[in-house]
C-alpha cells in the first residue's frame, strides 16, 4: 500500500515538473517571442567584448491563498564577440531545487535553466541541462557545449518558489540600466496580485515603468523597457546611482484584513487602496515613523555611571554617556564574542539578561530614554547616505540612518556606536546631505517632519598628519626611517579598523569603565585560570598574525618589501573628537631610492611622501561628475639628514604650488642645520566637483605624482 | 579562523553551562616539547608527534581486485600559541573512507562535526572526488589530540604510493605495509639518497606474509613554494607496483610490466565508439584549400587550439578514458585526453598517421620503465609523417606545429601501436627558441628619454604573450598592451604601436612602437645623470628560505639593447660596471659600452634548463645583489 503510493506521489510530480519545464521553456523562448530572430548587433558595438541583444527580467507576485508564489526569471541574449566573453559564458552554476528562506513554512523551490547556442548561419542549438549538469553539493554545474566566437548564447534562469505567511518583505533591489555589456534591449516586468506592495521608480532619464495590461483579475503589470544601453564602467570616486540612469524597486506582502494598515512593512506604504508608490515626502516619513520610536530603555546602569560625576555642560554630560554606553552595550561583549567563536568556552552564559545594541533601533531608543529622564530638547533624523542618491530621490527605507541631534548651544548629532564611533561624529556618507528631522511629542509620537541639512566637515577636520624623518646608513646603501603619523576627522575609522585589534582598544574601556571581564565572571578558579591561558594564546597568535599584515601593509605603501618594520600604537583616538588616532613607526629601506653616481649619489626623496594617486590617459578624459568621501588635507615633513661630507643641490624642483577650487598641492623645501626639511600639503576641498573641474584635480594629483619622481644630489665634499 | 567581532549581535544565551570538553591542560612536558618544536619548524602551527600507517591486502573474489586498507593513527600537537586546523581525507568512486575519528589526550572522542563534501579544483571543472573534514582549534600550545583513520581502496591499481611527508612536520613516521604471499607487489623506493630511513623486512609465517616497515624521523612539511618541482622528484617516497596475485593457483596479471599498464589503457581505448562522420565535413574545411600537407595538419592542430576548451571533468573510469571525437567536436571542449583524441581522429580522417600518446608530463619524476597509474598525467597526440615524429597537444594554446611545450620536452611518451606501444621520448630544446629581444634607441629630450623600440617574441614567449594578450576584452586590448608595454609606470609612455600578425603562430611575433621615458634624466649642475634600469628585469628576483628548486615556466632567454645617444655638447663621465656571470642553470651578461656618440647598453638573461637549483640560490642571490647595484647607478654626462 505504501509502496503504491509513493510511487503514484513520484509520478504527480514528476509529470508537473515536466509540464512547468515545457511551459517556462514556452514563457521564453515560446512564440510571442520577438528576439528569436534577432542575431545582428550595431556597428558601433563590434569592437565590445559582447553585447546583449535582449535583457528580461520577470517578477511575479502571486497569491494564491494557502500559499505565496514569488516568481523570478531572468533572460539574457548575448551575442559573444570575443575569447574573454566566450569563456565568461561557457560555464554556469546554479541552485536546481531549494527551500525558501521566507515565511513560516519552507516549502520546496524549482529552478529552470535553459540554454541555446546560435550559430552565426542562424542554427539553434539547445542544450539538454537535465542531461549534460553535474551536481556538486547543493549545486548543479553546467559547461556549454559548442560554444564559439560569433555565437549567441541565449539562456534563462527561472525561480519557482512557494511559501506561506501572513506578511512578507523582499530584498530592496537598486541598479543602474546598464550592464558590463552594451544593451541593445531591455525589459522589466512585474505582475502583481492584490495583498502585495510595490514601490517603484526609475531616475536620471531612465524610462519609466508603465502599467500595462495584465490579462488577469486582481493583477496589475507593470513594464519597463530600454533601447541602445551602452555599458558602464567603474570609475574612481563616482557613485552610480546619484547620476546614471537607474531603478530601485521593493516589495512587500501582506495579507489585507480590511482598512487595518499592514505591520511589519519595511517599505514606504503605498496610500490607501493603491499597491504601488513611486516617491516617499515627508508626510509619508511621518506615516511610517509616527509611532515607530520608543523611549524605552533600563537606565540602571547609565544612572549608575553618572552618579557622583560632575560635567562641564550638558554637552559634556552626553558625550561621557555616549562613550559609557558605547562601552557598557558593545564594546563590553567583544571578549565574549571572540571567546564564542574561538570556542573557548560558551562565553554568552555568564550574562543573564544583557542589554546590549542589537541594532540602530535599540540605541536610538536608549538616548531617548535618556533624554526623556534628564528633559532633554533633541531631534531625530533621518538621512540618507550620499551614494544612495539625493533625498528627493529617497524610496528604500532601509536607505535610512537614524541619528539624533541634541540641541545642546552648538547641536550634537549622535550616530549608532561602533568602537571606534565618537558623539559629535556621524557618518561622513551622510555629511553634508538633506535629512527628515522630527520632534517628539511623547513616548511614542513624533510630530512636525521637516527638511534639515546636515552638518559638513571641511580640509580642517579631517587631516593625517605625517612626520618622517630619514637619515643614509653609514655605507650610504639604505634609508633609516622613523615615522609619525596623526590622523584627524573622518581619517580616524578607517586607521582605527586596520591598524586596532579589540585587544588594542577593549583594556582600555575596561579600565575606565571598571567593567567585569567576561572571564572574570567564572565561579571556578581553575576554569578561569583554563580560560586565561587559552584565550592569551589566541591573542598571541593573533598578535603575530598582526604584525605580518603591519609589513604587507607597509610594504603595500611603497611597492616593495619594507625591513624591519616596528609600529607602536600611541593614541586609539576613541574618546573624543579632537583626539587623533597616532603611532610610530620605525623600518628600513634597502635597495631603492638610493641610486649611485660616481661618488656621489640621488636619493629619490620624493618618493618618501609614498604612491601617490596616478591618472592614466584614459581617466584623464573623464565624462562623469566627481564624487569625494570627504574634503581633506594630508600635510607631510620629510626631514633628510644629509650624510658628512656631502652637498646637497636640486632641492628647487621639490617647490611645487599648484592650488585652485577643488584643492592643492604645494610643497616647500628648505636646508636647516644640515638638513633638508620639506612640508608637503595635499588638499581635496569638497564632497563634490562638478566634470568640468576634473582638470584642476587632475592638476594637483599630476603635481603631487611629479613631486615622487624628485630627486637630490648628494655630493661629495 | 574568522573571528567576526560583529557576532555579538546574535546573541545565544543558554540556560545550561556548555563548557567544552576540552579542559585537558597539556603537560609541562607537552609545552616544552610543544616550545622546542616551533623553535625548529618556527612556520607550521602543528606538528605530528607520530604517525603510523598500516598497510594492508585483501582480495575481492567476487570481481577479482586486490583491496588496500590504509589505516592512519596520528598524534597531533599544537606548536604554535593556538591552532586551528582543517584535518581532511579525501576519497572518490575507487575507495571509502570507513572511519574518521579525532580523540583527545584522553582517548574520549571529540564532537567536532565532521563535514562531508565535493572537493573543488579551480583547474578541474567536475571531479568525482570528495573530503571529509573537521574544523579542529588547538586552544593552546602543547595541546594535542588522536587522529584515527581507516581508508578502503576498492582496486589497488588507484593506491600507487606512500609518503612520508605531510601537511605538518612528522617528528616520527612509520609505515608498514604487510604483504601476503598470494599478492606479487614491489616497493619501489625513490629519493631515499641523503633521507635516513630505516627499513626492515620480516616474515610472518603463521600468517604468510611478509612485512616492510619504514621508519623516518624529523621530516619536513610539504614545502608550500610555488614554481617547485612536483613532489615526485623533491620527497622521499615508495611506488606501490601490484604485479600479480594467485587465488587457487591461479595467477591474475595486474601491472606485472608497463605492457599490462599499456593493455589496461588499450582496453579503456578499445571501448570508445568513435563516430568520425560528424568531423568529416569540418575535416574537409580545413584541408580542402591546403596547399601542402603541412598546411593540412596545421589547419587541423590549431583548429583545435582554438576551437575547443579545456574543460577537465575526472569522473571515475573518465579520469582515464578519452571522451569520443564526436562528443569532443560537437561539444567544443574537452579535457587533454579529448582533445588529443579528437586531432587524432581529424588527423586520421586527413589522411595522415596519428596515434593517441600517454605522457607523465615534468611534473612527475618517473618513466615508462615503471608500471603505475603513477607514470602519466597527460595525454597528447603523435603524427608519425615522412619518417618524422611530431607531438600534438590541442591542450597548448598558439603552439606552433613542431615545437613542444617545456611541459613535455625530454619525457617519455607511450605511443599507442595496435596490441603493442611505442616508447619514444619528447626532443628537448634549446633557450634560443625562446628568444625575446628588447631593443630601444633613445636620445635624451630634454628632461626625457625618447625613440624608438620593438620587442620581439618567438616559441615559448611568444605563446605566453598570446595566451595573456587574448585573454583580455576585445576594447580592451589596445590599452592593456599599452600598459603592458610601459610595465604599468606612469613614467613609460608607448604610442604608436604597430604588431606583426597576431594571428599567425608561425611567425616571429613582433612589436614596434614609439617610447617616451620621463622621470629619469636628472639634471645637477653640469651634469646629466641618466638612470636607464626604467625596466628593472629580474631586478626583485631572489630566493629567501627556498627549500625546492624554482622551476622558471620555460627555458628563458631574454635580451636587451639599448642605445642611447650621447647628448650634444657633452661628453661621456661615468659608465655603470659590467657584469658577466656563466653558471651551468643560468648565465647573465650586462655590459655598458661607448660606440663613438652612442652608450650601448646590452643584457642578457638565459635560462638554459628553465630551473634555478636550489643549491645554485647562493649563487643567485649573490648575482641578484650586484644586479641591484648596477640598476642603482647611473649613467653621467658632463659639460665638454
Amino acid at each position: 500500500m505504501n509502496k503504491t503510493l509513493l510511487i503514484f506521489f513520484i509520478t504527480i510530480c514528476f509529470s508537473s515538473y515536466s509540464q512547468d519545464k515545457t511551459e517556462v521553456k514556452d514563457f521564453f523562448w515560446g512564440k510571442s517571442d520577438t528576439f528569436k530572430t534577432v542575431t545582428k548587433t550595431p556597428d558601433k558595438w563590434k569592437n565590445e567584448s559582447a553585447v546583449i541583444i535582449y535583457k528580461y527580467e520577470h517578477y511575479d507576485y502571486h497569491n494564491s491563498g494557502v500559499k505565496v508564489v514569488f516568481t523570478s526569471a531572468y533572460r539574457q541574449r548575448l551575442k559573444l564577440q570575443d575569447e574573454n566573453s566566450v569563456k565568461e559564458f561557457s560555464e554556469f552554476s546554479f541552485k536546481n531545487k531549494f527551500y525558501s528562506s521566507r515565511g513560516y513554512s519552507y516549502k520546496q523551490g524549482t529552478t529552470f535553466l535553459g540554454v541555446k547556442i546560435v550559430k552565426p548561419d542562424g542554427k539553434e542549438i539547445e542544450v539538454d541541462v537535465d542531461k549534460d549538469a553535474k551536481k556538486v553539493d547543493d549545486q548543479k554545474k553546467i559547461a556549454i557545449n559548442g560554444l564559439e566566437i560569433g555565437d549567441i548564447i541565449d539562456y534563462y534562469y527561472y525561480s519557482y518558489e512557494p511559501f506561506a505567511s501572513l506578511t512578507q518583505n523582499f530584498e530592496p533591489v537598486e541598479n543602474t540600466l546598464g550592464d558590463v555589456y552594451p544593451i541593445m534591449s531591455r525589459k522589466m516586468k512585474f505582475l502583481v496580485e492584490e495583498d502585495f506592495y510595490v514601490n517603484f521608480n526609475t531616475y536620471h532619464g531612465a524610462p519609466e515603468l508603465k502599467e500595462v495590461e495584465s490579462g488577469k483579475k486582481h493583477t496589475k503589470a507593470y513594464e519597463l523597457t530600454a533601447q541602445n544601453v551602452e555599458k558602464e564602467e567603474f570609475l574612481r570616486w563616482f557613485y552610480p546611482l546619484v547620476e546614471l540612469p537607474c531603478y530601485k524597486f521593493q516589495v512587500f506582502f501582506a495579507k489585507k484584513s480590511g482598512d487595518a494598515v499592514p505591520y511589519n512593512s519595511q517599505i514606504f506604504l503605498p496610500k490607501k487602496n493603491e499597491s504601488f508608490r513611486k516617491t516617499v515626502d515627508k508626510d509619508d516619513i511621518f506615516d511610517y515613523y509616527e509611532k515607530k520610536f520608543h523611549a524605552v530603555f533600563d537606565l540602571g546602569e547609565t544612572l549608575k555611571f553618572l552618579k557622583g560625576k560632575t560635567f562641564e555642560s550638558e554637552e559634556e554630560k552626553i558625550k561621557a554617556v555616549y562613550l559609557f554606553a558605547r562601552h557598557q552595550y558593545y564594546t563590553q561583549f567583544i571578549e565574549s564574542a571572540v571567546i564564542k567563536e574561538a570556542d573557548i568556552f560558551n562565553s554568552y552564559a555568564m550574562y543573564k539578561n544583557p542589554d546590549f545594541f542589537s541594532n540602530e533601533w535599540s540605541f536610538i531608543s536608549y538616548f531617548m530614554a535618556y533624554m526623556k529622564e534628564f528633559k532633554i530638547d533633541y531631534n531625530i533624523v533621518l538621512a540618507t547616505a550620499r551614494n544612495n542618491g539625493s533625498l528627493d530621490e529617497l524610496l528604500i527605507q532601509k536607505n535610512l540612518t537614524p541619528l539624533l541631534r541634541i540641541n545642546t548651544p552648538t547641536p550634537l548629532y549622535l550616530e549608532y556606536c561602533n568602537p571606534f564611533t565618537t558623539p559629535g561624529t556621524i557618518d561622513y556618507n551622510l555629511e553634508n546631505t538633506k535629512g527628515y528631522i522630527m520632534d517628539f511629542v511623547s513616548n511614542r509620537t513624533i510630530a512636525n517632519v521637516k527638511e534639515v541639512n546636515l552638518p559638513s566637515t571641511t580640509v580642517k577636520d579631517n587631516v593625517t598628519k605625517v612626520v618622517t624623518n630619514v637619515s643614509m646608513d653609514a655605507d650610504l646603501s639604505s634609508l633609516n626611517v622613523k615615522r609619525a603619523s596623526e590622523f584627524y576627522g573622518h581619517f580616524k575609522s578607517d586607521e582605527q579598523k586596520d591598524k586596532l585589534k579589540f585587544y588594542d582598544y577593549v583594556e582600555e574601556d575596561y579600565q575606565k569603565y571598571g567593567t567585569e571581564r567576561v572571564i572574570d565572571k567564572v565561579g571556578s578558579k581553575s576554569k578561569r585560570e583554563q580560560y586565561n591561558k587559552e584565550f592569551d594564546a589566541l591573542k598571541n597568535k593573533l598578535k603575530d598574525i598582526q604584525k605580518e599584515d603591519e609589513k604587507k601593509s607597509l610594504s603595500g605603501e611603497f611597492d616593495f618589501e619594507i625591513e624591519n618594520p616596528t609600529i607602536k600604537i600611541t593614541n586609539t583616538g576613541r574618546y573624543g573628537d579632537n583626539s587623533p588616532v597616532s603611532y610610530e613607526e620605525e623600518f628600513v629601506i634597502k635597495n631603492n631610492f638610493i641610486k649611485k653616481a660616481g661618488e656621489n649619489y640621488i636619493v629619490e626623496i620624493g618618493k618618501m611622501l609614498t604612491n601617490q594617486l596616478e591618472i592614466d590617459k584614459k581617466e584623464v578624459d573623464r565624462k562623469n561628475n566627481v564624487y569625494m568621501p570627504f574634503p581633506r588635507a594630508f600635510e607631510n615633513e620629510i626631514v633628510f639628514e644629509i650624510p658628512a661630507r656631502y652637498k646637497i643641490s636640486g632641492i628647487e624642483k621639490l617647490n611645487k604650488n599648484v592650488q585652485n577650487s577643488t584643492g592643492e598641492f604645494s610643497s616647500t623645501a628648505v636646508l636647516k642645520d644640515n638638513k633638508l626639511i620639506i612640508k608637503t600639503v595635499k588638499k581635496y576641498n569638497n564632497y563634490y566637483e562638478p566634470n568640468a573641474n576634473w582638470n584642476k584635480i587632475v592638476d594637483f594629483l599630476e603635481a603631487a605624482y611629479q613631486f615622487t619622481q624628485e630627486k637630490v644630489l648628494l655630493k661629495k665634499q | 579562523m574568522k573571528i567576526t567581532l560583529l557576532s555579538i549581535i546574535t546573541f545565544f544565551l543558554s540556560a545550561n553551562m556548555l563548557f567544552s570538553q576540552k579542559a585537558l591542560d597539556p603537560t609541562p612536558e607537552d609545552i616544552q616539547l610543544a616550545k622546542s618544536l616551533r623553535e625548529k619548524y618556527s612556520k607550521d602551527d602543528v606538528a605530528v608527534l607520530e604517525s603510523k600507517e598500516n598497510i594492508t591486502f585483501e582480495l575481492n573474489k567476487s570481481d577479482a581486485k586486490v583491496v588496500v586498507k590504509n589505516s592512519v593513527r596520528e598524534v597531533l600537537m599544537n606548536i604554535n600559541h593556538r591552532a586551528d586546523i582543517n584535518k581532511y581525507e579525501f576519497y572518490d568512486s575507487e575507495s571509502s573512507i570507513e572511519s574518521f575519528i579525532l580523540k583527545y589526550r584522553n582517548q574520549k572522542n571529540t564532537s567536532f562535526t565532521i563535514k562531508d563534501q565535493f572537493y573543488k579544483d579551480n583547474d578541474l571543472f567536475y571531479n568525482d572526488a570528495r573530503v571529509k573534514y573537521m574544523d579542529v582549534d588547538f586552544p593552546v600550545q602543547g595541546y594535542s589530540y588522536i587522529y584515527e583513520l581507516e581508508k578502503k581502496y576498492n582496486d589497488i591499481k588507484y593506491f600507487t604510493s606512500l609518503y612520508f611527508n605531510d601537511e605538518f612536520p612528522v617528528i616520527k613516521k612509520e609505515i608498514t605495509v604487510t604483504v601476503p604471499d598470494w599478492l606479487n607487489l614491489e616497493l619501489k623506493e625513490f629519493n631515499f639518497d641523503g633521507n635516513t630511513i630505516s627499513k626492515t623486512k620480516t616474515r610472518d609465517d603463521r600468517n604468510g606474509t611478509t612485512i616492510y616497515t619504514y621508519v623516518m624521523e624529523n621530516v619536513d612539511a610539504f614545502y608550500k613554494e610555488k614554481k617547485a618541482p612536483g613532489r615526485s622528484y623533491i620527497y622521499p617516497h615508495v611506488l606501490v607496483i601490484a604485479k600479480s596475485f594467485k587465488h587457487r593457483d591461479k595467477e591474475t596479471m595486474l601491472f606485472n610490466s608497463t605492457a599490462d599498464l599499456y593493455k589496461w589503457y588499450k582496453s579503456l581505448v578499445d571501448s570508445m565508439k568513435d563516430d568520425t562522420s560528424l568531423l568529416a565535413a569540418k575535416v574537409k574545411e580545413l584541408t580542402s584549400s591546403a596547399k601542402t600537407d603541412e598546411e593540412k595538419i596545421k589547419n587541423i592542430y590549431y583548429w583545435v587550439q582554438d576551437n575547443i576548451r579545456y574543460i577537465a571533468f575526472e569522473d571515475g573510469i573518465a579520469g582515464f578514458k578519452p571522451d569520443e571525437a564526436q562528443n569532443v567536436f560537437e561539444k567544443r571542449y574537452g579535457d587533454c585526453k579529448g582533445m588529443a583524441n579528437l586531432s587524432k581522429q581529424m588527423l586520421k580522417l586527413a589522411g595522415f598517421d596519428a596515434r593517441l600518446t600517454w605522457i607523465g608530463t615534468k611534473h612527475i619524476l618517473y618513466d615508462y620503465t615503471t608500471p603505475s597509474l603513477a607514470v602519466d598525467n597527460h595525454m597528447i597526440c603523435t603524427l608519425f609523417y615522412k619518417g618524422k615524429t611530431y607531438f600534438i597537444d590541442g591542450t597548448e594554446k598558439y603552439n606552433s606545429f613542431g615545437e613542444d611545450a617545456e611541459r613535455i620536452q625530454n619525457k617519455e611518451v607511450m605511443i599507442e601501436d595496435g596490441d603493442k606501444f611505442i616508447i619514444k621520448k619528447v626532443p628537448a630544446s634549446g633557450s634560443e627558441l625562446n628568444k625575446e629581444i628588447y631593443n630601444a634607441k633613445l636620445i635624451v629630450d630634454n628632461d626625457k628619454l625618447s625613440g624608438s623600440c620593438s620587442k620581439t617574441y618567438s616559441g615559448e614567449s611568444k605563446t605566453e604573450f598570446l595566451n595573456i594578450f587574448n585573454s583580455f576584452e576585445n576594447n580592451k586590448k589596445g590599452e592593456t598592451l599599452e600598459k603592458y608595454l610601459s610595465g604599468n609606470d606612469k613614467n613609460i609612455t608607448a604610442k604608436n604601436i604597430k604588431t606583426s600578425d597576431l594571428k599567425n603562430r608561425d611567425l616571429k611575433l613582433s612589436l614596434n612602437y614609439d617610447l617616451d621615458v620621463q622621470n629619469k634624466v636628472s639634471k645637477f649642475d653640469n651634469d646629466i645623470f641618466i638612470d636607464l634600469a626604467y625596466m628593472d628585469e629580474y631586478k626583485n628576483f631572489e630566493f629567501k628560505d627556498r627549500k625546492t628548486n624554482y622551476e622558471l615556466n620555460y627555458k628563458t632567454n631574454y635580451e636587451s639593447n639599448v642605445v642611447l645617444a650621447i647628448p650634444d655638447g657633452y661628453k661621456l663621465s661615468k659608465l655603470p660596471e659590467s657584469l658577466n656571470v656563466n653558471e651551468e642553470d643560468f648565465s647573465v651578461l650586462i655590459s655598458f659600452k661607448q660606440v663613438g656618440k652612442e652608450i650601448v647598453y646590452k643584457k642578457q638573461f638565459v635560462f638554459k634548463n628553465a630551473v634555478v637549483k636550489k643549491t645554485d640560490m647562493a649563487k643567485w642571490n649573490d648575482f641578484n645583489k650586484n644586479l641591484k647595484t648596477i640598476y642603482n647607478q647611473q649613467i653621467i654626462f658632463t659639460k665638454s
